[in-house]
């Protein structure tokens, strides 16, 4: 048992399955007589529609039928709701929130907008008559730079909507931050971008829909991360009733917060299966994916740092242009407000804070949630302007940062920001990070790169971000007489092993065999509700769920070892599967009583056969403070501009580390994904709406010979009180830290070149400029 | 993708004459260029006509100075050819350096020159070291062969049947590569044979092009230092989202030098 236990690098059951190709992916899945899908997306980003002409289309071979925006709108289905948790202003009136259909209906406003949807026996067939769909555009001038949008000449892309906002926001002490600020012997500001950016799972979206017209119900297969909440948004779109849609998703090949979004292809798909009586399948290529996968990050924000002569940190004011795309998507609005509000100023005792944001409207995809969503925007801009401060102030950047930490002793704390800490021990593990960069050794790897024309740079990056996500879950536990352990959970793996660690922990606590759990998630007929993937939740939330639910058959199972062994429930002792009577030290095994619990003359009155099986929900009252502090040194080549990241460390705060082996993945694979931001990641749209980043060919993504060798330790001293595993969500951690530790590292890379800031990514030609700049 | 007939040909005269018979026939090497173009649908071939059989398109054999490679070698051959790596190691580290293995794999010399990407690897190499394309009908000097934007010398239906190669005395070749794609986004190729120098830049302009003033300079002496001032003008170089032509025009200069003091 104790090799499967919390805390135990066991190795990834699924991985047989993902590695020797035997995943069943959304591509994978068929139904009989099935036909498919073909979605025809605008080719503009801004333009009306003045007519659809299908008549030659139809004609084409094996085509079943085509859909328009206009066939659509003639069903009076429902828009799209939007869910954010930021849904008012600041004077209290609601967003503006444009009717969000499933189809671009008489304008389409960003490009790849589904404008008709072509059904035909096979997808070659859809695309072939997809070309010959007529659909008459009338080009409208488009707006691309949100900062742009807000001005006043500025067309409208909403023609109610003025200066293309959807709302404003504010969160913080705005008088006793300028009070701080106007008292303050230094004050530091900077201009930041966060780049916009994709996710770019390596499975593409798409789904398969089936309508049985005996039942009048529906299933559908989808590349989400999110059946439960999409299911109750596609059955609301489609005025159907939720619980006739069973919605489940087969394996998901990452979704990094771009899967969770609701997207119109789903809807669409069900109408069509149900319209033409046939199964439908469609699956977006990559080029799609860039066009018509929500996009991330793309906040434009002004940081302000108030400093007393010490250093000490007085005050922080950060005012954000949050770009929306063209629709409120899912839960849009929610990242450059409250998504990027909470954790401003990360681990720093800063008295006093004011954070305000507006989101406006553009011709782009739209922005929803993306890894993160807001936390690595605020771990930025707290980095940025901290290492701006000791740059221009003359303080050394690691000790500036050392003295301003929250102190351990204020601890449990709310910060200015609302947000509860309750753990941790920043001092430590900022310590401990420094102690893993080799001190030592640097003037001489300075000196090193000198010697060869190259300049080195150091940075550190203390975090403090949250996590979040539906703060409810469910797991289901039940057993069999041959004892299997079927474990079914709300929580959804995209690809992070929960297949591994959720069994882990029922395998831990109730000393189960591990290889004899099954596990099922993302299917709402399996569980009653489930909150999907996303805000790190899944260990801290589902993981607990799953204690719960184990904790709870154990209860049960304790009575009924008593009644087997003739003793008293409460004298019960059970450890390392077995209970034990205290008093008469006789033993019966968590396996035995299982098997019993099938005996109907077995068991005591009020159990029956299958007595054991167990049903749980979890709900976390308050979000968990994942913290930690991540190290980078680079190496820049100041004729090329090239960067390379040499070294990485991390010491990370997640409370209690159920598998160590899958938290290292999740560190690995954030920091990876905010290396990608930092470097080289970047959606562009040229002035006229086009993607310019429509392939792999334009967009980089980092690949593993960009990856550095990453020294990974863990802080386990300070659990969480706020779930029962002690936990503080992993996910999203490595890309909040690691996109100011690499750029903080450049810059100080480049300080003798005079340069003093550039925006992400930090492109090879970017940085070159920068230095030839600076030269002048 | 659109449908398509497929042809392979034995020999080079059928090969030739199932071109000729086709309404818009395609030949197809490795398909590392000419498969996602059709996938993309941005190419509708009515025939496609593979040129994987055809025994007179293949190997990599050396006489005397000159380095012959036929036209359907691929890019791993290339990469692995102990005759490569003797006579002009710094070929063999470009074709190693061209994608992935996949594509290394498949993609072959002939489909990279015939294709002429503004930023492949292969065309540097070729101006670089003076090569000679030998075609179905004809001999043609790689500084005649590529003559512009995805564009050469190739008449409709012609075949590269293979290069020759003058051995260097000494070679060297730098790529920095484009972030995303990996291309070249600037590939500079120095060679040196006898008392003549030729530098070939790729990546930089619509189609590779030679840097005379280095050439001149680098004759007189054939060292990093020699390159000392000599800067290429930005104009008419490309301009994109990763690199604009100043940068373009700076990097010609940076690798410029790196690729003298690599060379071997
Ligand atoms: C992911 C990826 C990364 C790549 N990275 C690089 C890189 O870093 N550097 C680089 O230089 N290239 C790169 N390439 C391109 C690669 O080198 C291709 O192999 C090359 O462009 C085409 O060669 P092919 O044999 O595949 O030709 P094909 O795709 O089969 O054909 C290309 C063209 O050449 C014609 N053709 C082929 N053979 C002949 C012949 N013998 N005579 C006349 N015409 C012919 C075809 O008709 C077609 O028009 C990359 C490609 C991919 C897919």
């Amino acid at each position: 048992m104790e090799k499967y236990g919390i805390g135990q690098p066991v190795r990834r059951k699924e991985d047989a399955r993902f590695i020797t190709g035997a995943g069943t992916y959304i591509d994978d899945v068929a139904a009989e007589n099935m036909a498919h899908a073909f979605v025809l997306r605008s080719p503009f980003a801004h333009a009306k529609i003045l007519n659809i002409d299908t008549s030659e289309a139809e004609n084409m071979p094996g085509v079943l039928g085509i859909i328009t925006g206009q066939d659509w709108a003639a069903e009076g289905f429902a828009t799209m709701p939007t869910k954010a948790a930021i849904s008012k202003k600041i004077d209290g009136s609601p967003l503006n929130q444009p009717p969000r259909h499933c189809f671009a209906i008489d304008r389409a406003r960003y490009i790849g907008e589904p404008v008709a949807v072509v059904i035909a026996e096979t997808r070659e067939q859809a695309q072939d008559a997809a070309e010959l769909v007529e659909v008459d555009y009338e080009d409208l001038p488009a707006v691309i730079d949100a900062r742009k949008a807000l001005a006043e000449d500025t067309p409208r892309i909403w023609d109610n909507i003025e200066g293309n906002v959807c709302l404003d926001f504010e969160l913080g002490d705005k008088d006793a931050t300028e009070k701080a600020f106007a008292n303050a012997d230094h004050v530091v500001s900077l201009e930041l971008v966060n780049n916009r950016v994709t996710a770019a799972p390596i499975e593409p979206r798409g789904a398969v829909a089936e309508y049985d017209a005996t039942t009048d119900s529906y299933k559908l297969q989808n590349a989400t991360q999110n059946v439960h909440a999409n299911r109750t948004t596609f059955a609301d779109v489609l005025k159907i009733d939720a619980e006739s849609l069973h919605h489940l998703a087969p394996d998901v090949g990452g979704g990094f917060g771009a899967k969770n979004s609701s997207y119109p292809e789903p809807p669409i798909l069900l109408y069509a299966a149900k319209k033409f009586g046939r199964p439908m399948k469609w699956v977006n290529d990559r080029n799609e994916g860039f066009q018509s996968d929500t996009h991330g990050r793309a906040q434009f924000s002004k940081v302000e740092l108030a400093l007393d002569k010490d250093g000490k940190f007085l005050g922080l004011r950060t005012r954000t242009v949050g770009d929306l795309g063209a629709y409120c998507w899912t839960n849009g609005p929610f990242t450059p407000t409250g998504g990027s509000a909470r954790t401003q100023g990360g681990p720093y005792n800063i008295p006093a804070m004011y954070y305000s944001a507006v989101a406006a409207f553009t011709n782009t995809m739209p922005t929803d949630p993306y890894r993160g969503a807001g936390r690595p925007e605020a771990s930025y801009q707290i980095e940025r302007i901290v290492q701006h401060a000791a740059d221009t102030l003359g303080f050394d950047p690691v000790e500036l940062r050392r003295k301003n930490l929250m102190p351990t002793a204020s601890l449990p704390r709310k910060t200015p920001m609302g947000l509860d800490v309750d753990s941790g021990d920043f001092p430590e593990v900022f310590d401990r990070t420094m102690k893993m960069t080799d001190r030592e050794g640097y003037a001489e790897r300075v000196a090193n790169s000198k010697k060869n024309g190259m300049r080195r740079g150091f940075s550190i990056a203390p975090y403090l971000e949250c996590s979040g996500g539906m703060p409810k879950e469910f797991a289901g536990i039940s057993f069999t007489k041959d004892g299997t352990v079927t474990l079914r959970v709300g929580s959804h793996s995209t690809g992070m092993g929960h297949e591994t660690s959720k069994p882990q922990i029922l395998a831990h606590t109730l000393g189960v065999d591990f290889d004899r759990i099954d596990f099922i998630q993302a299917d709402t007929k399996a569980t009653p509700i489930g909150g999907g993937h996303g805000g790190s939740r899944s260990l801290e939330v589902g993981g607990a769920a799953v204690l719960k639910a184990a904790n709870e058959m154990l209860d049960k199972a304790k009575v009924l070892a008593a009644h087997l062994l003739n003793s008293n429930a409460d004298d019960m002792d059970f450890a390392d599967g077995v209970f034990t009577d205290i008093k008469t030290e006789q033993t019966i095994a968590i396996d035995d009583v299982i098997a019993a619990s099938f005996e109907q003359g077995r068991l005591p009155e009020g159990m029956e056969p299958g007595c054991l099986d167990t049903e749980s929900i979890f709900e976390r009252e308050i979000i968990s403070c994942p913290n930690g502090a991540h190290a980078a040194e680079v190496e820049v080549d100041p004729e090329t501009g090239a960067v390379r990241v040499e070294h990485y460390w991390v010491i990370d705060d997640f409370g209690p580390i159920v598998n160590p082996m899958l938290a290292d993945g999740q560190v690995m694979g954030g920091v990876a994904q905010g290396l990608g931001q930092a470097l080289m990641e970047e959606i562009v749209y040229d002035d006229d709406g086009q993607l310019v980043t429509g392939s792999f060919m334009d967009y980089a993504l980092p690949r593993a010979d960009s990856i550095p060798k990453m020294e990974l330790g863990y802080y386990e001293d300070a659990p969480t009180a706020k779930n029962p595993l002690g936990v503080k969500g992993a996910g999203e951690a490595g890309c909040c830290a690691s996109p100011p530790a690499i750029v903080n590292a450049v810059l100080d890379a480049l300080k003798e070149d005079g340069v003093a800031h550039i925006d992400m990514p930090l492109t090879p030609e970017k940085v070159w400029r920068a230095i030839s700049e600076a030269k002048k | 993708m659109y449908d398509f007939t497929y042809h392979r040909p034995e020999t080079l005269a059928d090969a030739e004459k199932m071109f000729a018979d086709a309404d818009d026939g395609q030949y197809i090497a490795g398909g590392q260029t000419m498969v996602p173009v059709m996938k993309q649908r941005l190419a509708m071939p009515s025939d496609i006509i593979d040129l994987e059989r055809i025994s007179d398109l293949k190997g990599i054999s050396r006489d005397g100075n000159v380095l012959s490679i036929g036209a359907m070698t691929t890019h791993a051959e290339v990469a692995g050819s102990g005759d490569v790596a003797k006579a002009i190691p710094a070929l063999a580290r470009l074709a190693d350096d061209i994608g992935d293995p996949a594509v290394r794999n498949r993609g072959t010399l002939g489909g990279s020159i015939a294709n002429n990407d503004p930023a492949a690897d292969y065309p540097a190499a070729l101006v670089g070291l003076g090569a000679t394309i030998h075609t179905t009908s004809r001999e043609i000097p790689a500084d005649d062969f590529f003559t512009g934007l995805f564009e050469t010398a190739l008449e409709e239906g012609e075949v590269i049947v293979k290069v020759s190669i003058p051995v260097p005395d000494k070679a060297g070749y730098v790529k920095f590569p484009q972030p995303a794609s990996r291309f070249a986004l600037v590939g500079v190729f120095v060679a040196q044979i006898g008392d003549s120098v030729r530098v070939a830049a790729t990546g930089a302009g619509p189609c590779v092009f030679r840097v005379e003033a280095m050439e001149k300079a680098l004759e007189k002496d054939f060292s990093a230092s020699a390159l000392k001032g000599i800067s290429v003008p930005g104009e008419g170089l490309n301009n994109d989202i990763h690199a604009s032509a100043d940068y373009r025009a700076s990097l010609i200069s940076t690798l410029a030098r790196r690729a003298v003091a690599a060379a071997e």
